[in-house]
Formats: C-alpha cells, sequence, structure tokens
C-alpha cells in the first residue's frame, strides 16, 4: 500500500517535471502575448521528428539528437511566431490562435509527409534494469528526465530573474504598457521569448521521446493539452504556478491511474480542471485572454 | 452526379452545421474549443435511438437536438461569467469528457440476432436507418441540404432582427450591452443552448451518413475545425461559416489537387488569409459593401 503510494508518487513527479516544462513554455508566451499557441505542441513535435529522422538516416548520439530537437523545435516556433502571432500583435487574440491552429495541420501533415510510419524507435536515454531501493524501484530515465527538467527550470530561473532580458519579460507580463512606455523593445523581446518557449519545450519533448522510446505524430496533440491543462490549473500567467500546475498534474495522474485505470485519468484531470474553473477559484481568476 | 461528389457534398453540408454553431458563439463574443462534444452527443444519441429502440430518424432527429441543447445549456450554465481562454479550456474540458464517457460507454443490445449499439473505443456500428427504410445517396443529400437551408434561413432572418443586433451587441460589449438593459447572462444561455440543438442536429445526420461513429470522431480536432471554418469563412453572415467548410473540404480535398498536401496548403492559407483579414473573407466590412452593391 505504503510501497505503491511512494512508487507512484516518485512516477507523478517524474510525468510532472516535464508537464511543469510544457506548462512554462505556453506560459512565458501567454504571459507576454496574451494569447494561446496552439501550435507549441506540433512546432515540438517538429523537432523531435527533425531528430528522427537524423536519428534514422545517418544515427546520431544522444546529446546531438537533444540538441536537434530543441534547434528544430526554435525553429518552427520562429515560424509560428511569424505568421500567426507578429501580424496580429494588439489585434485580434481568435485570429491569432486559430491561426496557429492552422500551423498546427501544416507540422501534422509535414511529420506524416517525411515520416509515413505511425510509430518510430527513438534512443533510450537509458538501457538497463531500474536501480532497486528496498521494496522501490527507481527509473534511471525517470530520474534523469526529473534532473533535467529541474536544470531547465532553474535556467529558466536564471534567465528571468538574473538578466535584463528576463527583467524586460517580467515587466511585459506585469505591466505591458508601463513596459512600452519605459522603453523595452517589446516586439524583439516577443521573438526571444518564442524562442525561449520553444526551446524549453524542445527539452520537454527530447525528454519524453527519449524516455518513451519511440515517437507517434500525436506528440504535437499530447503536448498541446498537457501544458494547456498544466497552465491552466497552475493559475493563467504565473510562472511559478506553471511549475506547481505540471507536478500536481503528474502525480494526479500517476495516482488516478494506478487506482482508476487511464480512461478515469484523463476524465479527472479535465472534471478538476472544469470545476477549478467553474468555481474561479481565486489563483485562476487573475488573468484574461482576450 | 457519382457517389464521390454525392459524398463530399454531404459532407460539406454536414459539418456546416458545427461550423455555424461555432459562428453563432463567436458572434455572441464566446470562442468555443468543445462544439465537437454536442455534435458527438447528438451522434450517439440519434444513432441509438433509432439502432436499439427503432425509433424514426426525425423523431430521433428531435430528441438528439434536445439533448444537445440542455447538455450545452448546462456547461454553460455554471461557466457563464469565464471570457477568453478561460471559457475555451472549460469548453474543451467538457468535451474531453464526453470523449472520454463515449468511450466508457457500453450500451448493446441483440437486434436481429446481432449485437448492435455504442461499444465503447470499439465504436458504434451499424447505424442503418436510412438504408433499412430506402434512402438513395442524393435522397439523403437533399434531407441534409434542404435542414441547412433552413437553418441558414432562420439565421439570416435573426440576423436581419433586433435579436441580431442584441447578439453583436453582447459579442462586443458585453458591459455596454448590460448598460442598456439587455439581459447578458440570458442571452448567452440561449444562444448556448441553441448552438448545443444546432451541433447535434449535425451529429444525428453524421451518424446516419456514415453509418458508424467512434469515439475519436469527437476529438479537439474536430472542435477547432469548426472554429477555423467559422472564423476563415467570416463572421459578418451565417454564408461565412459555410464559405469555410466549402474552401477546405470542397476545394481542397475533392479536388486532390493537393493530395497529400492538402492540410499543408489549407494550413497556410488560412494563416494569411487571417492575417490581412481576422475576421474572416466575409467579414462585416465586405457584408456591408456587398449589401450596398446589390440592394
Amino acid at each position: 500500500m505504503i510501497a505503491d503510494l511512494v512508487q507512484n508518487t516518485l512516477d507523478g513527479l517524474s510525468a510532472g517535471a516535464t508537464y511543469a516544462l510544457l506548462a512554462l513554455g505556453f506560459t512565458l508566451i501567454f504571459g507576454v502575448l496574451r494569447r494561446a499557441n496552439l501550435s507549441f505542441g506540433p512546432a515540438i513535435m517538429f523537432g523531435c521528428y527533425a531528430a528522427t529522422w537524423t536519428h534514422v538516416n545517418f544515427g546520431a548520439g544522444l546529446l546531438l539528437l537533444a540538441l536537434i530537437t530543441v534547434s528544430g523545435a526554435v525553429l518552427a516556433g520562429a515560424y509560428v511566431e511569424r505568421l500567426c502571432f507578429a501580424p496580429h500583435r494588439g489585434g485580434s487574440a481568435i485570429a491569432a490562435m486559430v491561426a496557429s491552429f492552422a500551423l498546427w495541420m501544416q507540422f501534422e501533415e509535414l511529420a506524416t509527409l517525411i515520416m509515413p510510419r505511425h510509430l518510430y524507435a527513438f534512443p533510450l536515454l537509458y538501457e538497463g534494469d531500474p536501480l532497486a531501493l528496498g521494496p522501490f524501484t527507481l527509473r534511471i530515465d525517470a530520474l534523469a528526465m526529473l534532473g533535467a527538467a529541474l536544470a531547465a527550470c532553474l535556467a529558466l530561473w536564471w534567465t528571468l530573474y538574473r538578466t535584463r532580458f528576463g527583467l524586460a519579460v517580467r515587466a511585459l507580463i506585469e505591466q505591458p504598457a508601463a513596459a512600452a512606455l519605459a522603453g523595452i523593445n517589446v516586439p524583439w523581446v516577443f521573438v526571444r521569448v518564442f524562442a525561449l518557449a520553444s526551446a524549453i519545450g524542445g527539452v520537454a519533448g527530447y525528454l519524453v521521446v527519449a524516455s518513451h522510446g519511440q515517437i507517434t505524430p500525436m506528440l504535437g496533440m499530447w503536448a498541446t493539452l498537457k501544458g494547456l491543462l498544466a497552465m491552466m490549473l497552475g493559475g493563467l500567467g504565473s510562472l511559478p504556478g506553471a511549475v506547481i500546475g505540471g507536478l500536481a498534474l503528474g502525480l494526479i495522474e500517476a495516482h488516478t491511474q494506478w487506482y482508476l485505470g487511464p480512461q478515469m485519468r484523463d476524465l479527472i484531470a479535465y472534471l478538476l480542471l472544469f470545476v477549478l474553473l467553474a468555481a474561479r477559484v481565486p489563483w485562476m481568476t487573475t488573468r484574461s485572454a482576450s | 452526379m457519382d457517389d464521390y461528389a454525392i459524398g463530399v457534398l454531404t459532407n460539406i453540408a454536414l459539418f456546416s452545421f458545427i461550423a455555424l454553431s461555432a459562428y453563432l458563439l463567436l458572434i455572441a463574443g464566446e470562442m468555443s474549443f468543445g462544439q465537437q462534444a454536442f455534435f458527438g452527443v447528438g451522434a450517439y444519441a440519434g444513432g441509438i435511438l433509432t439502432t436499439l429502440y427503432a425509433w424514426p430518424l426525425p423523431l430521433a432527429a428531435l430528441a438528439a437536438m434536445a439533448l444537445g441543447a440542455v447538455a450545452q445549456f448546462l456547461v454553460a450554465l455554471p461557466t457563464l461569467r469565464l471570457r477568453g481562454l478561460h471559457f475555451a479550456m472549460a469548453t474543451l474540458a467538457a468535451a474531453e469528457m464526453a470523449r472520454i464517457l463515449f468511450e466508457l460507454m457500453h450500451w448493446r443490445r441483440e437486434i436481429d440476432g446481432e449485437l448492435a449499439g455504442p461499444d465503447g473505443t470499439q465504436g458504434f456500428r451499424g447505424i442503418r436507418w436510412i438504408f433499412e427504410h430506402g434512402i438513395e445517396p442524393l435522397h439523403y443529400l437533399g434531407i441534409v441540404g434542404v435542414l441547412l437551408a433552413l437553418v441558414l434561413a432562420l439565421f439570416l432572418m435573426i440576423e436581419r432582427s433586433k435579436l441580431g443586433a442584441t447578439l453583436r451587441g453582447v459579442g462586443l460589449d458585453p458591459e455596454l450591452a448590460a448598460s442598456v438593459g439587455i439581459d447578458v447572462q440570458r442571452i448567452k444561455l440561449g444562444v448556448a443552448a441553441a448552438a448545443g440543438a444546432l451541433a447535434a442536429l449535425g451529429g444525428v445526420l453524421y451518424a446516419h451518413h456514415n453509418t458508424y461513429i467512434e469515439p475519436r470522431n469527437f476529438d479537439i480536432m474536430l472542435g477547432v475545425h469548426s472554429l477555423a471554418y467559422a472564423l476563415i469563412g467570416g463572421l459578418g453572415t451565417a454564408f461565412g461559416p459555410l464559405l469555410g467548410v466549402l474552401l477546405d473540404i470542397g476545394a481542397l480535398e475533392s479536388t486532390r489537387v493537393f493530395h497529400g498536401y492538402r492540410m499543408i496548403v489549407f494550413g497556410g492559407l488560412v494563416a494569411l488569409v487571417l492575417v490581412y483579414r481576422p475576421r474572416g473573407l466575409l467579414d462585416e466590412r465586405t457584408v456591408q459593401w456587398l449589401r450596398q452593391r446589390f440592394s
């Protein structure tokens, strides 16, 4: 009993760490642009497919694949920013969101054109037996995932709270009008925030496919839905909230899946989101989309 | 007309219903990611009634519409005061719950010696009412087309009435609308119920056209597509959503010119059109201009 509880909590934390990264990417974009980027997940998928393609055709080491994933995600993110968000700055939020959905369709079709099989193998982070600690087993790759996610969070924290660029980003999130008046080059910050968010998403995407050892075109939708869910649970537009939302989602999913099965896991996560939104809990009502 | 053309035209008409339901919500100022749920409720309810309980299709369609209206009303009631992305995510959460409930639904009975009815993720086979009643595909297209024309006529009538102006007023500025004495909450609940009924009607007709439905048909892809159809076609007139469906299913899927690249072409097209026309091809200004030219 207790052993299950501890084991599920460990598994939930390592899944939650990737959700936290996805939610951070979403929150950065939503925080400064006040727009939801539905193509966030598909751009990550594009990076992962670029890495898989390299792996299948040439073979490459883990580090190189991670690098390709992240640069692919940033490249795809830049394309999304130019076509969907730069033209609608200060304009229609719905138009920007629908445009980002349109590019999602493009990424998905592109992925299936280049790699037509439904499933491709991806090199595992770690192949070997899990670490046994008394009654518990620790999957090494889950541990690595947790560590890498923590490192990415720390790097992001340092960027946001210890650099001038980070100051500009936080100013834009808190007081957009005052930040612009203070001489912050707003379009340039937008571009860099998009690149930063895509890079974080790329790290999350790489960790997910490398720990599962496989990739399918469903990755894009999966990453967008999990990221949105975690961001909303933690309160829209708050960076610490995104981390808490991601970890909470991971823990809830791990426990409900163990006791109730995968369908109830998803049902309960969405039910929780719906109830919290309807109840207008204080931490979720701070900012609105349009 | 060959079977293929009939199939494409029927699909255009079927998806126009859900696009119109997304459009109705958009002009009243709400963005829904969840219309697929009510399309699905209509499809499942209608299919169950005709297949398992031998109801006639028209009656089943009415019941499904009522159920769709009640379902969206119940979702709207607690989410009425949410705006923007909060509202969109609440509708998405409701729709994903509905999809999972379809996956968990096993409601099978023996009909003519065979088990029929929804079987969870295995889907719902054998919704054969239109075949059992000898309705040819062309005839069915006629039925769907007439229903769509009726819905469109209703939309055009409403848009020319005071109610239409009220709807757009609520959509553009709910505070201002409330300050001139409009009961914004009542309008929004009414719009939600109507959108639910409309999506459910599309769902019933879709299930009987396809004869097979499965929970995956009603995922977020369908919901955001209907939103995209409404927005790309334009928010100025109820013909807008139809134009959106026509562009995607009619021009791109059926011509097969861009076979294999359809989504790349359509996706790029949508993003580019929205750069220059953020409220769609037939936006309010264009519709106004067209009206002045031709009346």
